[in-house]
């Protein structure tokens, strides 16, 4: 029985997940309630929520490694803000070829990198990832290099668009609530067990005649596909885009957040972002101290919770023996 | 005409000659073994037949089509279903889900059935739930259908390797050493099953190194010793065969016994 | 025009060799241990920085700061190894999670000397305040002939460490086998300390040496480590030597693209370079290493 009912069953019959998705159906709503600062902070764990959902389709699930999903993101993001802000365009045709071009660069990378494995694909990602950064820096004369692009409008279909904070929020719930439950569609499909099969073992999967290349870039496509949406939502909440925007720091921020929330759930992205997204709250104003804050916190959490929200279990055992 | 016939099968590693021109024919519905002492190239065969590893000479035909260095996804998709001589699970999933993935190849459904699960989709989904809890049933794993994989015992991920291979409904089933690291009783399961699976329609084509075994269950033995076929014939021939006593020089003794 | 290439790849000679002892570095710790450290662009960035730092805040000599600051950023590569590497080793973390945790380490180190010496970007002096040499029609500046011969003298010295020395050949011994290395009697983890000191000291090194032709500030370090890593790979990825050859490729071949495409392509060039290795030839120009 694999309807959507049962994955919410699933979820209601696991207490600690019941507990979390309580917690974060109160915060949300308080933040719609309470308005002001902490909207912008939630926005931006949504946006990274549809990012870091489809990381883990690609890592999570298939068990692969991209340092460069910043290019997607980029591709998505630098697409929507060109043609609305320089040639008018309506929002969503241009993410819609933010979205093409991203599959289309995908697909076509997708061979000669998948074929790597180990250190050689981290760092064949990371270097996709840091051509796109180049070219958004050096093509000045559509991207405007360092200075970027201001005022893009938002997000919106013909005559309405979603001007306010909470609307843009509304939007953002939306999309990631999507991002979410067809990641879930996806964990519990065929297609998600070939993912979880080319993980598991390559050459076991093959002899079962699954055609791990063809499903390696068919979850590498996915997870472009979602960052290059984040991407877009992301120029059209924040009004402005710029190279630093897509950087290494994203890479790393995801790579937080996917941790945390733990790699491989369905949900983790999600709370993971959230977590995230919060944490640094107090420090927003120095900006240094808050890469310093997430480096630190990374090197944390993959020493002693490497499992993310998963390991919280194992660590308060662990707390309660020590204790005892 | 033979389910799956080698011709020839030469396979070089640089200067070491892993296959000598091994010609071979295994019948549809029986259950044939190939045995010989360490290292006589019997894995090396099957990676030969599966696809893993092409041959430097000869051909592989499966039901008259010639399959030589096809890659492995192409070779199960005709029917040719390998376990592995170390047993290769999905060992983050559950017992269910791993025999699941064995029916991927006579299921259909991608990305769409994936984020939008139409009522066929879902049906679809019941049906491979269905038939994967029946399949752990007739090799007596369904009680542990909702564990994960990699804590169970040695003898049981055996069983659930050949059960997940089971789901991709082999026509050939090819089973690397499938007694390795099993005792007695279990054996004695391994056997039964075995029997049952060829009683079922399924060719088997087994290494082996448990020489009770083998002779129980097997129809037809070849050996191999140093990369080329020394005998073949019937459990019988095969126990009296001079050449096959030689070249084990007592290993075979000791299983005998 | 003839002049213009010429004069580009004596320049990229000198840069090249600067990413071959980054990547000698690599190579250094990919042996000992089998990860790529991440963060041995801080360690570039580090000498750089803590020279000039010497030099102003302790008004030592040129020559004396960058002694001080190479051994304190090789310090820095052991505490990097005991503080992080070493539990995540330990925790049989995966290759990926070591990659990552280097590069966090990578942006703290960065984010620290922010915080601690600001964004202004410095510089050393040059080692020979003189006018540049001309040789054969090219003009040699004395910054260039430094960083030939020292980066020379440090090749045949490590050379010499990796063969004759009973330590070197103990480091040889981990990146082949480390098992039998241990069953040897060799301190397996003394000798991990040792390659990440080796190579931190290398970076800083080379660090010092390049400043003066550019500028120094906290955020130098990923593009010198992308630099470097390239290097690695092109000449082999576990070749020390390969790599130095690598990066003088890679640093010839970047000048010949500014000088024909335009600076504004010089990264693309060298990642370009990295993907056509990885897709075509990960195991570099040597091939295999042993």
């Amino acid at each position: 029985m694999n309807s959507r009912i049962t994955i919410w069953a699933d979820f209601l019959a696991n207490p600690a997940a019941l507990a979390l998705w309580a917690l974060t159906a109160a915060f949300i709503g308080y933040v719609f309630f309470a308005g002001g600062y902490l909207v912008t902070v939630l926005q931006f764990a949504l946006i990274y929520t549809v990012l870091v959902t489809g990381l883990n389709v690609f890592m999570g699930f298939t068990g692969q490694v991209s340092f460069g999903h910043n290019a997607f993101a980029a591709i998505g993001g630098y697409s929507s803000a060109v043609l609305t802000a320089t040639y008018g365009w309506e929002p969503l045709p241009a993410g819609l070829v933010g979205l093409c071009g991203s599959l289309a660069v995908a697909f076509l990378i997708g061979y000669p990198v998948l074929r790597l494995r180990g250190h050689y694909l981290a760092m064949a990602t990371l270097a996709v990832g840091l051509i796109v950064y180049e070219i958004a820096v050096q093509w000045d004369a559509v991207t405007h290099g360092y200075m970027g692009i201001s005022g893009i409008a938002p997000i919106g279909i013909g005559p309405w668009s979603v001007t306010s904070d909470r609307g843009v929020l509304a939007v953002l719930l939306v999309v990631s609530a999507f991002a979410l439950l067809s990641a879930a569609g996806i964990r519990r499909s065929r297609i998600g067990r070939a993912f979880l099969a080319a993980a598991g073992s390559e050459d076991a999967a093959r002899a079962l005649g699954i055609d791990v290349a063809r499903y390696k870039l068919l979850a590498f496509m996915i997870s472009a596909a979602y960052a290059s949406i984040a991407g877009s939502l992301f120029v059209h909440a924040v009004g402005f885009v710029s190279p630093e925007v897509f950087g290494l720091a994203m890479v790393v921020l995801a790579f937080t957040m996917l941790y945390v929330g733990g790699l491989g759930t369905v949900a983790g992205p999600a709370f993971g972002a959230i977590i995230i997204s919060m944490l640094p709250e107090s420090f927003r104003a120095f900006k240094d101290y808050q890469d310093l804050a997430y480096g630190a916190a990374l090197i944390a959490i993959l020493m002693y919770a490497p499992r993310g929200l998963a390991s919280l279990p194992e660590l308060w055992s662990k707390f309660r023996r020590r204790a005892a | 005409m033979s389910l799956l016939s080698l011709e020839s099968i030469t396979r070089r590693f640089g200067g070491l000659v892993a296959l000598d021109n091994v010609s071979l024919e295994i019948p549809a519905q029986r259950l044939s073994a190939v045995i010989g002492p360490n290292g006589a190239g019997k894995t090396t065969l099957f990676n030969v037949i599966a696809g893993s590893a092409p041959p430097s000479a000869g051909r592989v035909i499966f039901d008259s089509e010639d399959i030589t260095g096809q890659p492995p996804e192409a070779i199960a998709r005709r029917g040719l279903i390998r376990t592995f001589q170390l047993v290769q699970l999905f060992e983050g999933l559950t017992v269910l889900e791993n025999v699941k993935v064995g029916f991927h190849l006579h299921t259909q459904g991608g990305l769409l059935a994936a984020i939008l699960p139409t009522r066929a989709a879902r049906a679809e989904e019941a049906r491979v739930d269905a038939q994967a809890r029946e399949l752990l049933n007739e090799t007596g794993l369904v009680t542990h259908a909702e564990t994960i994989a990699a804590v169970l015992p040695y003898g049981q991920k055996r069983l659930l390797e050949i059960t997940r291979a089971l789901a991709a409904r082999p026509r050939l089933l090819l089973l690397d050493e499938p007694a390795a690291g099993l005792n007695r009783p279990e054996t004695d399961l391994l056997a039964a099953l075995l029997r049952r699976i060829v009683d079922n329609g399924t060719a088997i084509l087994l290494i082996e190194h448990d020489m009770s075994l083998v002779m129980e269950v097997a129809d037809e033995i070849a050996v191999l010793d140093f990369g080329r076929l020394i005998a073949k014939g019937s459990p019988a021939e095969i126990r009296r065969n001079r050449a096959v006593i030689a070249a084990y020089l007592g290993s075979a003794e000791a299983e005998h016994a | 025009m003839l002049d213009l290439v010429g004069q580009s790849i004596v320049s990229g000679i000198g840069v090249g060799a600067i990413y071959g002892l980054i990547g000698i570095g690599f190579c250094v710790i990919y042996n000992a241990s089998g990860i790529v450290n991440f963060a041995q662009g801080a360690f570039v960035m580090l000498g750089g920085m803590l020279t000039q730092a010497a030099m102003v805040h302790l008004a030592l000599p040129l020559p004396l700061a960058a002694a001080l600051a190479i051994v304190a950023v090789a310090a820095c590569g052991v505490l990097l190894e005991r503080v992080v590497v070493r539990p995540l080793w330990n925790r049989g973390s995966t290759m990926f999670v070591m990659i990552l945790a280097t590069l966090a380490a990578q942006i703290v180190i960065e984010r620290v000397t922010q915080i601690l010496a600001g964004d202004q970007p410095r510089t050393l002096p040059v080692f020979t305040d003189r006018p540049p040499l001309k040789l054969l029609g090219f003009a040699i500046n004395f910054q260039f002939l430094w960083i030939v011969g020292c980066s020379a003298i440090v090749i045949v010295a490590l050379a010499l460490f990796f063969s004759s020395t009973k330590t070197g050949k103990a480091m040889r011994a981990c990146s082949i086998n480390r098992e039998a290395a241990a069953l040897q009697g060799i301190r397996v983890s003394r000798m991990l300390a040792l390659a990440f000191a080796l190579s931190a000291g290398l970076g800083a090194f080379a660090g010092i040496l390049i400043t003066p032709t550019q500028y120094t500030a906290f955020n130098v370090g990923v593009p010198f480590a992308i630099s470097g890593f390239i290097a690695a790979i092109v000449g082999g990825f576990g070749r020390p030597f390969g790599a130095f050859a690598g990066g003088i490729l890679l640093g010839v071949a970047q000048a010949l693209a500014i000088v024909f495409l335009g600076a504004a392509f010089k990264n693309i060039a060298a990642l370009s370079i990295l993907l056509l290795f990885l897709f075509v030839r990960p195991t570099g120009l040597l091939g295999p290493a042993k």
